[in-house]
């Protein structure tokens, strides 16, 4: 009797002990869930969902300059509403003076602000369905919201509305980016660049030094093979499990569609090498798979933070995050250029900002969005975090030659001949989303299920062809 | 009785049937009417007929996820096994034993996206799992848990049972306390060692708990998201190895846009749920018949 009551004790003890593990687990973690996938890794968008960026810096209001009044015709007491992705509130002091150093530029106009995160998209299509959609709305570059909404037909038009002078602010590759039947509908706002974060002390351990780290993609196979080797860990490397089309052409320099827009064409040469080498690289164990096929960025950035990966491709911004998530490492950290894809194209825009196309005050919703991307508005944004302008006049500023005093800082000088190469390469797909997934289940298969490159692309590509006929 | 009397009874059900008319019957009509457009949520949706069921049914993905929720389904009877045997281990006159039953009922009171974080946490390549394996010696490089296609579902179906054990087991715990003492003594004079008196008594005077846990459990069974979203972290797992029918609805609805095609899911999904339900109350019925 006294054995059995021990035994059941001994059992509830067991069952208890499990459960109590599995409730003290951490929910740090917690964004995973909510992290939209604009998130991903790049610098901007990371800017604006750090937690860790200073808790709301509280500018320096700028005084109102009259030469920031450039959009003629502006509706008399307009009401219009704004809504930004992830600013709030690390912004908020930011995005309140700005806006009202437009209602002072722009008299008689109100601007109604709020800001978005997780369910951004959800509650923009909601909003859409319901006809109470934002006049002005921030939306990712990175992730083709602009392409994917204009193709709806629920953006302004800005090349027929804006004039040449305005246009002529931006550089050229931001402005035309993300173009649909040849039309632009987007303001470029905040850049990023694509950084590689390195943890010193693994690539110490492989032998290895920041400035081993490779200047085009090729180079990683062998660098993650010697880091498995030599430091027995693996790369942090992620897929862009949204967009792989603009994955392979800005990495592999592929061509993923005809032409004329009616067949797929990403299962070319060019397209099997740039599968086959992230098949190698899974095949030999070299990288976290986990991280490649998640559309969570803060999966991989935890893994860095926690100092278990070599390296990260991000923004210098979220250098911030692993200062406060680990100091240590933060002492120990470099920083190096992401590697240049086939394409030798080194990315695309971040940030923009469109206008709704059926607002009743279209001028003010332009003026709004024109004024939040102007270069005075853009240099003070840049000030307060580590993103770039979208215009060659913001970087005359002092503030981007002056020294960089911390290395989040240190890419800085080299922001305005990075940006001013930036170009969306990747043509109109139609169905993007629909593709995308095809794309994905044939990467997938080519990755974890053994299914030959070149014949799970052929598959794709078929599969592709058949939803657009 | 007047015209103002009768009347009152209508009044003071309008409240509740205006509730349930704008959020249960017009969604479901909704739903019923989009499964039949092709509507993306922003733009109206356009008559397409039965496009979207004869879709449903040439859909790879839709059946695979369907098979990955009848393996759910298969999964209950380990979950009503292993909730029984609890109730019977914490169905004594122990000293704590209250607290024991509170800790087992943690996990029903814990969000489930919490939850899921937390195994995520455990399965992690460097959580405690392969912590501990590699420290005891059984695995010298970390495994991969979620990033394997043949666990994730496994490991899924574990985050259900382990979360809704101590839930059933409260259920089986209250049947247990209605089954009288004397037929455990009777038992026990007869010779029965402790195996034979729960296999001889405790199951059959459960039998109505058992019925009652096998019907919510199933159907919840059919409606696993939550596991699956946090777990895959809204991917589905490698090659859709998770992907159940609600997270496929989802994923077509706010992921693709597909919100017509979402609907038709639904419809074939809401049917599916019909038959076993009906199934699960003739069951019941006709154990009250025999009781």
């Amino acid at each position: 009797m006294k054995f059995k009551r021990i035994l059941s004790i001994g059992l509830a003890s067991a069952l208890l002990v499990s459960a109590c593990t599995s409730t003290a687990a951490p929910s740090a973690s917690a964004p995973a869930a909510s992290t939209p996938p604009a998130a991903s890794a790049t610098a901007g968008s990371s800017a604006a969902t750090s937690p860790s960026a200073p808790a709301s810096v509280a500018p320096t209001a700028l005084p109102v300059d009259p030469a920031e009044k450039i959009i003629d015709g502006v509706e008399a007491n307009a009401e219009i509403s704004f809504w930004t992705f992830y600013l709030s509130p690390t912004f908020d002091g930011y995005i309140k003076d700005t806006i009202a150093r437009f209602e002072a530029t722009y008299p008689g106009v109100k601007v109604k602000w709020e800001d978005h995160q997780a369910t951004f998209q959800d509650d923009l299509n909601n909003a859409f369905a319901a006809k109470i959609a934002p006049d002005v709305i921030n939306l990712s570059v990175s992730e083709g919201w602009v392409s994917d909404y204009a193709t709806r037909g629920v953006l302004l038009n800005l090349d027929d509305k804006v004039p040449q002078s305005v246009k002529d602010i931006y550089f050229p590759g931001l402005w035309k980016e993300q173009l649909v039947d040849g039309k632009n509908y987007q303001f470029p706002w905040y850049q990023g660049l694509n950084v590689e974060l390195i943890n010193k002390r693994i690539f110490e351990k492989a032998g290895l030094t920041e400035a081993d780290f490779p200047k085009t993609i090729d180079g990683l196979k062998p660098l993650c093979q010697t880091l498995k080797d030599k430091a027995s860990t693996v790369c942090d490397i992620r897929l862009t499990v949204n967009d792989l089309i603009a994955q392979m052409v800005y990495e592999g320099n592929v061509k993923p569609i005809s032409a004329d827009g009616k067949t797929f064409t990403f299962n070319s040469a060019e397209g099997v090498a740039w599968l086959q080498m992230y098949v190698d690289m899974v095949a030999a164990g070299t990288v976290d798979n986990t991280t490649l096929t998640t559309t969570d960025d803060r999966t991989g950035l935890l893994l860095f933070s926690a100092g278990q990966a070599p390296f990260y491709a991000t923004g210098p911004n979220l250098i911030r995050e692993v200062k406060s998530n680990n100091e240590t490492l933060y002492n120990d950290l470099a920083v190096a250029m992401a590697p240049l894809g086939k394409s030798n194209v080194t990315g695309k825009g971040l940030m923009s900002i469109s206008v709704k196309a059926d607002t009743k005050f279209p001028n003010a919703s332009i003026a709004l969005a024109q004024f939040f991307t102007n270069p005075r508005s853009m240099v003070q944004f840049a000030q307060q975090v580590s993103i770039y302008p979208s215009s060659p006049k913001a970087f005359e500023d002092p503030f981007f030659s002056s020294a960089p005093a911390a290395i989040e800082d240190s890419a800085r000088p080299l922001a305005k001949d990075i940006i001013a190469t930036y170009a969306d390469i990747v043509p109109t797909i139609p169905k993007k989303a629909d593709v995308n997934q095809i794309v994905l289940k044939a990467v997938q298969s080519a990755l974890f299920d053994k299914v030959p490159a070149q014949q799970a692309l052929d598959k794709a590509v078929a599969d592709a062809n058949a939803l657009i006929k | 009785m007047t015209n103002k009397l009768r009347a009152a009874p209508y009044i003071f059900l309008l409240p509740a049937v205006a509730l349930i008319a704008v959020f249960v019957v017009y969604p479901i009509l909704a739903v019923v009417y989009y499964s039949f457009t092709d509507y993306d949520i922003i733009t109206p949706p356009v008559w397409v007929g039965f496009a979207n069921f004869v879709h449903v049914f040439q859909d790879e993905t839709f059946w695979l996820a369907l098979t990955h929720s009848v393996i759910y389904l298969v999964a209950t009877p380990i979950l009503i096994g292993l909730s029984m045997t609890l109730a019977i281990v914490v169905n004594r006159k122990l000293r704590g034993i209250h607290l024991y039953r509170a800790l087992y009922f943690v996990p029903a009171v814990s969000g489930s996206i919490a939850i899921g974080l937390s195994w995520r946490w455990l399965f992690d390549r460097n959580g405690i799992i392969n912590s501990i394996l590699q420290t005891v010696g059984l695995i010298h490089e970390p495994i991969q848990w979620l990033a394997t296609p043949s666990l994730i579902l496994p490991i899924a179906i574990m985050l259900t049972i382990w979360a809704g054990v101590g839930y059933y087991s409260v259920i089986f715990l209250a049947g247990l306390q209605n089954i009288p003492e004397e037929l455990y003594d009777a038992a026990r004079i007869d010779g029965c060692n402790d195996v034979q008196k729960h296999w001889y008594i405790s199951i059959p005077g459960l039998r109505p708990q058992i019925v009652f846990v096998f019907v919510i459990s199933s159907l919840a069974a059919l409606k696993v998201f939550d596991e699956i979203y946090v777990l895959t972290q809204r991917t589905g797992g490698i090659l859709d190895s998770g992907v159940t029918m609600v997270f496929y609805l989802w994923r077509q609805a706010f992921q693709l846009h597909h919100a017509g095609y979402a609907s038709a899911i639904a419809i074939v999904l809401l049917a599916i749920t019909l038959v076993f339900s009906i199934v699960n109350v003739r069951i019941l019925e006709r154990q009250d018949a025999e009781a």
